[in-house]
Order: C-alpha cells, then structure tokens, then sequence
C-alpha cells in the first residue's frame, strides 16, 4: 500500500515513514504543501497523512485544492491543532481522518488501512476473493483455508489487485503501488512477481489482458 | 481632622464635619451677639440709671424748696419716705435720695446708709445681701441734695440670657433636623459609591469587561474610566496568557510526537540494529529539541510577565557577543561553519546583561541554526558614541520579504529542511529588544548574501 506523508518536522516525518514501512506501507515523505498537493494530484497513492501547518502552503488549502480537482485520494489529517473547531473544519474540507499528534504509530496504521478499504468499499477488513483471502493488517494470505507464504512485494501486488477487483490495473499502476521513492524497480519486476503468485497460489487467478493490464479472477475453491 | 481620619465612612465623616461646622458658626454668631448685646445694654441701663437719677433730683430738688418754706415755719425735719413698689422688676431697681445728709426717700429694698462710697458717676458694689448692683450717683446742683440708683446686675444678665436663648434655642432644635437631613443628603450623594461597589462586588471572578454605570457624578467618572481602563488591560494580559498556554501546549505536541514516533520505530526495528540506533539517535534529539523549546517557551514566558520592569545596569555588548560567539564556536566547528567576530572597541549600553546575552544568543544561534554546512557568519559590534549596533550576517539562503514580514511571529518557523528550531528565537530577541528600546532590522546581507540582521542600542558613555 502506498502512502504520502506530508510532514515538515524532520525527525516526526522520519519517524512516521520507518513506522510505516515497518508495518508494510510504501511510503513517500514530502515537506511542504505544494509537493504534497501535486503528489496526491497523481493518484498514485493510495492514501494519505497530512500535516495542517506546512510551509508554503497550508495543509487545510492542499485538501481543499484536492478536492476541489475532484481528487478522493483518502486523507488522514495529522495535527496538532486540537480545538473542536479546527477539527470540525478539517473533517468538513473534505479529510477522512482526523488525528491529533502525538498518535501511536499502529494506530495509524490500522486507520490507513480503515481508509484505503473504505475507500475501495470493503466493509471487512480481511479481503476475500472466493477462496483467496487476504489479510492486510496480519499481512497473511491464506488459499482454501491454507496459509501461504507470501513476499512483501508479492504481497503488495496481490493486495493491490484485490483492492481492486473487477478492473484491470495497468504494468505501470501496479509497479507504482510497489515501489516508493528511491527504489530501483527491475524492468520485468511485475511479470517476475505475478509468475509467482500464479505458482503458488492458482494459474488461472491472475488473467493477463494483453497490452492492458493484470485483473484478478473470481478464485472460487478448488475442485 | 484627626478625628475624622479615624472615622472610616465617609458618610460620617461628612456629617461630623458638617454638624461641627454648623455648630462652632452658631457659637461665635452667639458670642458676637452676647458682647454687642451687653455692652449695648449696658449703656442703655445706665443711660435709664442716669436719667432716674436726674429726675430723682429734680423732684427732691422741688421738695426741698416747699419743705425748706415749710420749715421757716416749724423747723421739723422732713419726714422719711419710702417709695411704693408698683412692679415685679422693681425688687431689682433700688433709690436712696439724701437732703443734706438726711435719707429723705428711698426704694423699699434699699437700705438706710448710701448704697455706694462714690458721690459721683457709676459703680459696681456688693450690698450687705451679697447682691451685685450697678450703681450711679448723682448730686444736685447745689450740693445739699444726693442721690443713688442702683440696679441689680442679676437682671442685666437675666435679660442678656434672654436675647442669647433667642439665638441659641432655635441651634439646639435645628441641628438633630440637620444631622437627620444631612445623613439623607450624603447617602444620596454617595449612592453612585454604592452603586459602583454592588456592581464590582457581584461580578465574577473573571469577568472582565467594563463597568457601565449610567448618570455618574463627574467626582466618580475617573474611578470607574481608571476601572475600566485596568480591566481591559487585565483583559489583553489574560488573553495573551492564555493564548500562549494555547500555542505552548499546540507546539509542544509535534515534539512529543517525534519522541514517540521514534521510540516506537526503535521497538519496532526488531534485528535491524542499524534502524534502532537511528531511531533512538532521533529520540535523542527529539527531546533535545522539546527541552529547547521548553526552556525558550520558559524565557518568553518570563518576559511577557515581567512586563517592562526588567532590571537594567551596564552591559558591554562587545565583551558579551563575544562570550556568546565562544560558546557556540564549537558547534559551528562541528558543521564546518566559519564563525568571525568584529568587535574592537567596548560598547556599553543600558540593559540587564542576562537578557541581552539571551537576545545575542537568540540571534547568533538562529544565523548558524538556519545556515548550511560551511557557510560564514560575520558578527560585528560598533559603537559610535551616540549608538551601539550589532550586525549578524550570513551566507545562507536567506529570507523572502513574505517571510521577513512573518519573523516574530510566535512559532513561525521558516522552512528549513532539517532545521530544529522552535520559532521562538524571533519573539524573544524582539520582545527583549523593545524592554530596552532597541531597534531590530532585517535586511539582505550586501557581502554574504544571506540575512544580515541589525540591533541598534542606545549607546552609554564609558564614565558613568
């Protein structure tokens, strides 16, 4: 799961993204309400934690301007503005969370993944797909009942496509939710990994659209 | 005025002036009357006296010539008489009329020898009653005929009394009247007072706003304009306090986040030693900053409240930027930062030396704080004789006129990318600064290219 962290405090902001990712989220950290504004623009994330009191521009103007350009990217509002009225406004601007600092670190996790499944309209917080099921928080994938042993990028990838359930995700999408800042991605890295799963989970649960994109089947129980 | 100094009403104290006003203005109008009266009853009496007496010898004087025609006929000596008494003062009026020697007529209380030892004119006797009387004799033009009217002095005074109760009596009824209508004239005068206390004495502990009083007297106006004016001071301190709690306990909050943040990371790192230790590096000066900023929070808060009544004495800013420089040396060595100081001569000026060592160290460590690795900071200090200026110039990036016009304000901080600071440093070197009507300018530096920050104090000769 890819994540944007808006913070301008440099030892919080490098505290959240080691947290993050050591709950397992991708996580991409800018400092100030421009960039956070133009990187939530893109799309590639999946949700993300922003700080009210950014230079340049304020965190309440960047989730304004973001809602505004019609973008739903899920928000989680980090702050430390406590008062009941800035909170309200926060949430009426268009935030889907709204936390006040300091926050334990698993928490957020567990409200960043409320978001993004909220978001793709789960209600539970296990993702199924007929037999397949799969866990973000335990970060487990279990087949026909049978726990499977996923890596985190194959578990990422798989998670990404259950997410997404019905559409088809493009190479390039699925290499963004893989991969944060900085990270050197292989050129087949995609192919490498959905060969893989297929391998251990079921050959015919990831369809391949020709020059389109992956999609997941309706993995119904084995026979 | 002792005595009402002891009285704590005012309402008593007005009255008691008033009644002993009143009362003293009756007594000296009395005693005015009694002296004029007497001395004008005096000459009356006696005027009376005089004239008795004339006609006492004008009709002896007519006895004497029938008596003495008489007397060629049988020689006999005019027999003694004595006058009826016709009214109830007349105990208090007495006559005796001598014909050559012989007590011819005479009142009833009056005894048979010559009630004074002067022939002639006014005296005052003691009679053998023990009675004063005011006595004048008088002799006929011919010597052989004497005459005495006296009158008792008793009654002179009696009737001096009378006039004086005339005056007197009317005091004595009117001043309880006075007193009654006095206390009703100054409690009403005083009930604005009262008014002003009930309503400051109902009022909650932190209510504040002023007091409206309608149809003041002009005595009370001040009192409740001074009120007034002190609650809305009262006002703004307690709305800057609270205001800062406020922004204190909202700063404190990104701190305490870091530390929390990072400690989880360091539980969470598991076998990754080399993520532990980086956490806990961070940790570390995640709390280095939260004491930073406590301690800056502190010293503004000292500030604030101190209000303008900071000690002053004399303070050489060239001996003090230089124990400042020297202690933050060894911070600038370790980022490779080149720290020059410029200050020849000393340069006194009136302030307390903690505060413009704090204001110094403010400024110094922001240049360093807020300027790259490597980067120079010249420090100079001049004085002029009429004005002390410290420079503080960099090489850094320096400021945007946006953000010069935001410095000072409180926990503004200016993007920097890994910069502690706690925005605070501004509010503190401005609010030290105008303690001691020292003026704060920011600017570009011409020869580093950064900030160039400029302090100038009123200078203070070396002598004195």
């Amino acid at each position: 799961m890819r994540i944007l962290l808006a913070e301008d405090d440099a030892i919080l902001g490098d505290g959240l993204r080691a947290g993050l990712r050591q709950q397992g989220f991708q996580v991409d950290w800018v400092r100030d309400g421009l960039a956070a504004e133009r990187e939530i623009s893109t799309g590639d994330y999946q949700a993300a934690v922003l700080d009210l009191g950014l230079p340049q521009k304020d965190g309440l103007d960047v989730l304004q301007a973001l809602r505004a350009k019609r973008i739903a990217t899920p928000v989680l509002v980090l702050t430390a503005r406590d008062t009941v009225p800035e909170r309200i406004k926060g949430l009426d601007l268009g935030a889907d969370d709204y936390v006040l600092k300091p926050v334990d670190l698993y928490e957020l996790g567990a409200r960043l993944r409320s978001l993004v499944r909220r978001a793709h309209g789960q209600i539970q917080d296990v993702l199924t797909c007929g037999a397949l099921q799969l866990n973000p928080a335990a970060r487990q994938v279990s087949f026909n009942n049978e726990p499977v042993a996923l890596s985190t990028r194959e578990f990422d990838l798989l998670h990404a496509l259950m997410l997404a359930q019905g559409r088809i995700l493009s190479r390039e999408q699925l290499e963004q939710q893989l991969y944060s800042w900085g990270q050197e991605v292989e050129s087949n890295a995609v192919e490498v990994h959905i060969h893989h799963l297929r391998k251990k989970l079921r050959a015919d649960l990831i369809q391949t659209v020709r020059g389109v994109g992956y999609t997941l089947q309706n993995a119904s129980p084995a026979t | 005025m002792v005595l009402l100094r002891h009285l704590k009403s005012l309402q008593a104290r007005l009255l008691t002036l008033l009644l002993m006003l009143v009362t003293l203005v009756w007594l000296g109008a009395a005693g005015f009357i009694w002296a004029d009266a007497s001395d004008e009853l005096d000459e009356l009496l006696d005027g009376h006296l005089a004239q008795s007496a004339a006609l006492l010898i004008v009709q002896q004087a007519g006895q004497g010539n029938e008596a003495s025609r008489a007397d060629k006929g049988d020689e006999e000596d005019a027999p003694l008489a004595d006058a009826p008494s016709l009214h109830k003062y007349a105990p208090r009026v007495a006559f005796q009329v001598f014909h050559e020697g012989q007590l011819t007529l005479r009142s009833a209380n009056a005894g048979t020898a010559p009630m004074a030892r002067k022939t002639r004119g006014f005296s005052t006797v003691q009679l053998s009653d023990h009675s004063d009387w005011r006595v004048f004799a008088a002799q006929g033009s011919e010597g052989d005929i004497q005459v005495f009217v006296g009158e008792r002095i008793d009654s002179r005074d009696a009737i001096l009394w009378a006039v004086l109760k005339g005056v007197l009596m009317p005091l004595l009824y009117a001043l309880p009247l006075l007193a009654v209508v006095g206390w009703l004239a100054v409690r009403n005068g005083l009930a604005p007072l009262r008014q002003l206390s009930q309503a400051l004495a109902q009022r909650q502990p932190n209510a504040l706003e002023p007091v409206v009083l309608n149809d003041l007297p002009s005595e009370v106006e001040p009192v409740v304009h001074a009120l007034n004016a002190l609650f809305e001071r009262i006002q703004a301190m307690v709305a800057s306090e609270r205001r800062f709690t406020a922004d204190a306990a909202h700063e404190l909050r990104t701190p305490i986040a870091a530390i929390r943040t990072q400690a989880q990371v360091a539980l969470g790192a598991g076998s990754d030693n080399a993520q532990r230790d980086h956490a806990l590096h961070c940790t570390l000066a995640a709390c280095d900053r939260a004491t930073h900023l406590v301690e800056q929070l502190l010293t503004l808060s000292r500030l604030e409240s101190s209000g303008d009544g900071a000690p002053v004495g004399r303070v050489d800013v060239a001996a003090l930027v230089q124990r400042v420089a020297a202690d933050l040396a060894l911070t600038a060595l370790a980022r490779a930062q080149e720290l020059s100081l410029d200050a020849p001569g000393k340069a006194y000026i009136q302030a307390d030396e903690m505060l413009t060592g704090v204001l110094v160290r403010n400024l110094l460590d922001n240049a360093l704080r807020y300027s790259p690795d490597g980067a120079r900071v010249d420090v100079s200090v001049t004085c002029d004789g009429k004005q002390v200026q410290l420079r503080v110039e960099d090489s850094g990036a320096g400021l945007s006129e946006a953000e010069v016009a935001r410095l000072g304000e409180r926990f503004y901080r200016v993007l920097g990318s890994d910069k502690t600071g706690s925005g605070l440093g501004w509010s503190i070197v401005r609010r030290i600064a105008a303690v001691y009507q020292a003026r704060v300018s920011v600017g570009r530096s011409e020869r580093l290219g950064g900030l160039c920050v400029r302090v100038c104090w009123a200078a203070q000769s070396a002598r004195s």
